[in-house]
């Protein structure tokens, strides 16, 4: 069986992440048919990823609501939201608008998830505003930098800013344009060396957390 | 208590209804400042234009009612400057949330430019994988979309008449607010099947693709409602995010005013806090 759990698993991972670094700098047809091929699979199997997804929602609400955990209440309404829009879209065929009527599903869709969830979004403006009267604070000389900085770029970035003081149009896209780029591109660089080692590492055997930690 | 204790204190309900007014009446009684154009937004813009007639232009609307505010404006935008140019169309969506979305922004837009669905435009809708839907556009668009939102078979449809992969693309749009995105479509995208790429996104998300920008992987970048505001005045067009940017200067002007006061007090209450010490000693 550890064979199974273990050797198997390590083999497809170290043949897979091999053959598909290759495949990148290999043109020919059939190495291309392959390519085709295998993004066929991965397209189902995210389609069953999202199947497995929504199983295990339902399981680990379920037990919430079995053993009257604390705020079983919203699991029980989750449910209820879930499987009502589940029984809704499918009676709907999956569409919101059918020749320009809206059906049951588009009337979920429209009054219920779009305004939900550009409401939790716009919360955060009021948030954000109160967070950097309490926070964004010149305690030191670097917050400091950052205040000056923000300061000018939340000026450059709006009409009333950019009349004001005519400057901070400028300075904010040179804030932009220079100081963040090239900061960020150092973080992007440093990011992905790290993913190509660990990526070696996990071609190669010597991460194995993603295999789980099981019984063997 | 000292005032400016009390100050730092504030009740943050008050700053809440200061945004809220900072917001809500702009929008009531626009002001209409000019709005500088940037070179991040004519990019896209001016690529557009440069385009022939019935070249192909896929929009990627990867977002969801999240970011309605800041990238339904822009994908307006895109389609109205699309249709104008009469282009064909490929819209699609890999956030799923977003599908119904994206199906009523592109139909409405082609509906009041007159276009016709399978001729001039298409919309494939939200397959599942995420990058992995990129990689088999880039392989074979058929492949990947078999048949479009309305369950019509892809092969065969005029819009797509010489198109099999993205290679065939002759100008990209990715209107992301996360992943998968603008930097999935240029990673797994433009990277390996060269097509040209432009941007669009939340203005959260704008200075962290600035590198890809900088380096030419995309050849323009429209940030939040700023961006869309920009491409609005480009088209001559006014629309929401025209009408958004007052409330959004005078709730960054409140944000401002409301950090340097608080740093007023901060100093005032530190300097004070030291000269009691000084007193005490």
């Amino acid at each position: 069986m550890i064979f199974l759990r273990r050797q198997v698993p390590l083999l497809i991972t170290l043949i897979t992440g091999l053959v598909f670094a290759g495949q990148y700098y290999v043109p020919h047809p059939a190495s291309e048919q392959m390519l085709t091929s295998v993004t066929k699979w991965l397209q189902i199997i995210g389609g069953f990823a999202l199947v497995l997804g929504v199983s295990s929602l339902f399981h680990v609400h379920a037990v919430k609501i079995r053993r009257k955990e604390a705020g079983w209440g919203y699991s029980f309404v989750l449910y209820v939201g879930m499987l009502g829009t589940i029984a809704i879209g499918l009676w709907s065929n999956g569409k919101e608008a059918v020749d320009g009527a809206m059906t049951a599903f588009g009337w979920i869709y429209n009054f219920m998830m779009v305004p939900l969830q550009s409401t939790m979004f716009a919360i955060l403006a009021f948030f954000i505003a109160s967070a950097a009267y309490r926070s964004f604070r010149a305690r030191s000389r670097e917050a400091a930098v950052l205040l000056i900085a923000a300061v000018i770029v939340m000026m450059g970035r709006v009409p009333l800013g950019e009349y004001l003081i005519p400057l901070s149009g400028d300075l904010s896209q040179w804030i932009l344009n220079v100081l963040n780029a090239s900061v960020r591109r150092a973080i992007l660089i440093g990011v992905s060396l790290g993913t190509v080692a660990l990526s070696i590492k996990i071609i190669f055997g010597m991460e194995r957390s993603y295999l789980g930690g099981g019984k063997e | 208590m000292t005032f400016t204790e009390r100050m730092l204190k504030i009740d943050r309900r008050i700053i809440f209804l200061v945004i809220g007014l900072c917001t809500l009446l702009p929008l009531l009684y626009p002001v209409g400042l000019p709005i500088k154009i940037s070179q991040e937004v004519r990019g896209v813009y001016d690529h557009i234009e440069s385009l022939p007639e019935g070249s192909t232009f896929l929009l990627s609307l990867d977002f969801d009612p999240a970011s309605k505010p800041e990238l339904h404006p822009q994908s307006i935008s895109l389609l109205h400057h699309a249709f104008r140019k009469k282009l064909r169309v490929i819209a699609l969506t890999l956030w799923v949330s977003g599908t119904g979305m994206a199906d009523q922004v592109v139909t409405q837009v082609a509906r009041e430019m007159g276009k016709e669905n399978g001729k001039d435009y298409v919309f494939l809708g939200w397959s599942p994988g995420g990058t992995a839907v990129i990689i088999n556009m880039g392989q074979d668009l058929y492949g990947a979309f078999p048949a479009d939102y309305n369950g019509k078979p892809t092969k065969g449809l005029p819009v797509l008449q010489g198109v099999q992969s993205l290679r065939d693309v002759n100008y990209a749009v990715s209107l992301g607010a996360g992943r998968p995105g603008v930097e999935e479509w240029y990673v797994f995208g433009r990277d390996k099947y060269k097509f040209e790429l432009g941007g669009g996104c939340t203005g959260v998300m704008a200075p962290g693709l600035y590198p890809l920008l900088r380096s030419g992987q995309i050849n323009g970048l429209i940030g939040g409602l700023r961006g869309a505001a920009e491409y609005e005045t480009l088209m001559d067009q006014k629309g929401k995010a025209i009408a958004g940017m007052d409330a959004q200067s005078a709730t960054h002007l409140a944000i401002i005013v409301l950090v340097i006061m608080c740093n007023l007090f901060y100093f005032s209450s530190r300097s004070r806090a030291r000269q009691q010490g000084q007193a005490g000693a």
